[in-house]
C-alpha cells in the first residue's frame, strides 16, 4: 500500500511505527494488549513470537499435503505406539484409528487449527489465546500423535527429533507468554516465568537431550549413520550429498558420535548459568548444535512431501535465541 | 499439486473472491475518488486469477507464457519501486519492506509458473499444478514459501495498527490546514503517483479522502500469501 493515500495511514503501513489517526504508536498498541516489560525485551520477545507464528503456519501448510489426507497419516501416527507404555500406546492407538476412520475431515480439521494458531500469534488481540491454545494442543499432539516423542520407548534419539518437535511449541509457547507483569530477566526467555525458572527448564532441555543421546539405542555402532542416511533420499541434490556424506563419514561410529553430542549438550545446558561471554558462547553452540541437527533431519523431511513439522532444529534455534542475553545485563541473572 | 482437488478448488475460489474484492476497490477508488494502490491492487487482480489457473487447470483463462511476461513485468516493476524507494529516501530503510513483498510474491508467481510449464512440458499436458509434485529448484521454492509465511506473519501484526475507514473519516475531518502540510508531505513521501486525496476546503481546515479500507487489502495480501505458500510447499 502507501502509494496515492493521502493520509498518515499510507505512510503507517509503509512504516509500520506511526499510527497518528488512532493517537497511539505499536509500542501503546502493544501496552494495551498486555505485552508489558522493557522495550528492548519486549520488542525481541514479540519478534520471537512472530518467528514462532511463522513455524505454526508452515506446520499448517505442511498438514495441508496431500499424503496427510491419505491412511499413511493415521499409520504414521500409530508407528508411534509401539513400544511405549499403555498408557501412552493405547491413546495412540484410538487416536490414530479414528483418524483413520474420517481421514480427510480431521486432517483438515488438524491443519485449520494450526493455521489460526499461526494467525492469531500473529494477530495482536488473539496472542494470549493462541499461546495458551498452542501449549494445549502441542501437549495433546505429543501425547496422542507421538507418543511422547518416543521419550519412554529406549529409541529416543536427538538426531531423530527427540523429545519431540511439538514439546518445543508448547516450551516456547510458555517462555515467550506475555505476562501482564514482566519479571526482570537479562533474556526474553525469562520475562514470563523468571530467570531461575527459565534456566532451569533450559537445563532440563538440553540435559534430557544429553540422556537421550547416551541411549544404548542411540550409541549403538550404526544408529547416527542409518537415522541420517534414511533422509537422505531425494531431492534437493546438496541435501541428500552432504546427509549421505555425514552418513557415511560417521558409520560405525556410533559411539564416538553419541558421546561428543552429549558433551556437546552438556555444555550447552549448563552454559547458561556462567556469566554472560560464556553464556553467549554456550548459546552459539546450541545454534550450531540446532542447525547440525536439521541438517542431520534432512530439514525435517520438508522435501519429502509427507512432513508434519520441520523437526527440532529451528525451534531449539529459535530457544537459543531467546536466552540470548542482553547487551545491558552483566551477568545472566543480573537483571 | 500434491494437494486434494476440493483443496485446491477451495483454495482457487478464494483466490476469485480475491481477485473480484480487488477489482471492486480499482473501480471504487475510480469512482469515489478514493487512494488506493492501484498497482498493488492491479497485480492482487492478476495474481488471483493466475493461481486460480494453476489450482484448477480449467480455471486458466489465459496463455501460458503471457502470464510469465506480466509476473516477470511486475518483478520489474516492484523491484524499481523498492530501489526508488532507497534512492529516494536512504535514511528510512524501513520503507522498503512493503513492497519487497510485493516483489516476493511477483517473483514466487514467476517461478510457480515456470516450474508448471517445464512440468508440463516433461508430461505433455497443460499447466497447472494438477501434476505429480517435485520442482527442479525445490530449495528455492522453500525459500519464496518461507519469506512469504515471513510477510503473511508480518502484514497480521500490523493489522491492528492499521485505522479502520471509520476513524480515518472522522480523524480526517478534524485535520486542520497546518496538518495538511504534514498530510501532504507523507504522501508524497510515500512514493505517492497519485496522491490526491488532500484537498483544502476552507480556511485553516483540510478535507482529506480517507483510503480504501487498509485492513481488508492487508487481508488480501494475507490469503495471496498463504495460498502461494502452500502451492509452492506442495511443489517441494
Amino acid at each position: 500500500m502507501g502509494n496515492g493515500i493521502a493520509t498518515d495511514d499510507g505512510a503507517a503501513w509503509r512504516n509500520g511505527e506511526q499510527f497518528a489517526w488512532r493517537g497511539h504508536t505499536a509500542e501503546s498498541g502493544e501496552a494495551r494488549h498486555g505485552l508489558g516489560g522493557t522495550r528492548t525485551a519486549r520488542d525481541t520477545r514479540r519478534r520471537l513470537q512472530l518467528v514462532l507464528g511463522g513455524i505454526w503456519l508452515l506446520d499448517a501448510v505442511l498438514q495441508y499435503q496431500l499424503v496427510m489426507f491419505t491412511r499413511a497419516f493415521p499409520r504414521m501416527l500409530a508407528a508411534s505406539a509401539p513400544g511405549n507404555p499403555a498408557f501412552v500406546a493405547d491413546p495412540v492407538t484410538w487416536s490414530a484409528r479414528l483418524i483413520d476412520q474420517h481421514v480427510v475431515v480431521t486432517n483438515a480439521l488438524f491443519a485449520t487449527i494450526q493455521l489460526t494458531l499461526g494467525l492469531g500469534i500473529a494477530w495482536r488481540p488473539t496472542l494470549k489465546i493462541a499461546l495458551g491454545a498452542s501449549i494445549a494442543w502441542s501437549l495433546a499432539v505429543w501425547w496422542l500423535g507421538e507418543g511422547l516423542g518416543m521419550v519412554l520407548t529406549g529409541r529416543a534419539s536427538p538426531v531423530d527429533g527427540a523429545p519431540g518437535a511439538v514439546i518445543l511449541y508448547a516450551l516456547l509457547a510458555v517462555l515467550l507468554w506475555p505476562a501482564a507483569r514482566d519479571r526482570p530477566s537479562p533474556f526474553a526467555a525469562g520475562r514470563a516465568v523468571g530467570t531461575v525458572a527459565a534456566r532451569a527448564l533450559w537445563l532440563v532441555l538440553w540435559g534430557s537431550l544429553a540422556f537421550f543421546a547416551l541411549t544404548p539405542a542411540s550409541r549403538a555402532p550404526q544408529a547416527v549413520s542409518r537415522t541420517i542416511s534414511g533422509m537422505a533420499s531425494g531431492p534437493p541434490g546438496w541435501l541428500a550429498w552432504v546427509d549421505q556424506h555425514a552418513a557415511s563419514a560417521l558409520l560405525g561410529r556410533g559411539l564416538a558420535v553419541a558421546v561428543v553430542l552429549a558433551v556437546a549438550f552438556i555444555a550447552v545446558a549448563a552454559g547458561i548459568y556462567l556469566p554472560v561471554p560464556g553464556a553467549r558462547a554456550a548459546l552459539v553452540l546450541a545454534l550450531v548444535l540446532a542447525a547440525a541437527l536439521w541438517v542431520a533431519q534432512g530439514l525435517g523431511g520438508v522435501f519429502t512431501g509427507a512432513a508434519t513439522d520441520p523437526e527440532t532444529g529451528p525451534l531449539l534455534a529459535l530457544l537459543a535465541v531467546a536466552y540470548w542475553p542482553a547487551r545491558t545485563a552483566g551477568r545472566p541473572g543480573g537483571a | 499439486m500434491g494437494g486434494p482437488g476440493w483443496l485446491a478448488g477451495t483454495f482457487a475460489a478464494v483466490m476469485i473472491a480475491t481477485a473480484v474484492y480487488c477489482v471492486s476497490r480499482l473501480v471504487s477508488a475510480r469512482r469515489w475518488r478514493r487512494p488506493t494502490d492501484y498497482d498493488v491492487d492491479g497485480v492482487h487482480v492478476l495474481m488471483g486469477v493466475a493461481m486460480a489457473g494453476m489450482l484448477v487447470p480449467r480455471l486458466n483463462v489465459f496463455w501460458d507464457s503471457g502470464w510469465e511476461v506480466i509476473f516477470a513485468a511486475a518483478m520489474a516493476w516492484f523491484g524499481g519501486r523498492v530501489i526508488r524507494g532507497y534512492r529516494h529516501h536512504p535514511a528510512r530503510p524501513h520503507r522498503a519492506p512493503h513492497d519487497l513483498q510485493h516483489l516476493l510474491a511477483s517473483g514466487a508467481m514467476l517461478y510457480m509458473l515456470m516450474a508448471a510449464s517445464a512440468r508440463s512440458a516433461d508430461s505433455g499436458s497443460a499447466v497447472s499444478m494438477a501434476g505429480p509434485s517435485g520442482s527442479r529448484f525445490p530449495t528455492l521454492a522453500l525459500v519464496l514459501a518461507l519469506g512469504l509465511f515471513g510477510y503473511v506473519i508480518w502484514t497480521t501484526d500490523k493489522l491492528t495498527s492499521l485505522a479502520p475507514v471509520a476513524a480515518l473519516g472522522v480523524a480526517a475531518a478534524a485535520v486542520p490546514s497546518a496538518g495538511q502540510t504534514g498530510a501532504s508531505a507523507a504522501t508524497s513521501g510515500s512514493a505517492g503517483t497519485s496522491g490526491s486525496a488532500g484537498t483544502a476546503t476552507g480556511v485553516g481546515v483540510a478535507r482529506v479522502t480517507p483510503p480504501l479500507s487498509p485492513r481488508l487489502a492487508a487481508c488480501c495480501e494475507i490469503v495471496m500469501g498463504v495460498t502461494m505458500g502452500y502451492v509452492l510447499i506442495t511443489m517441494l
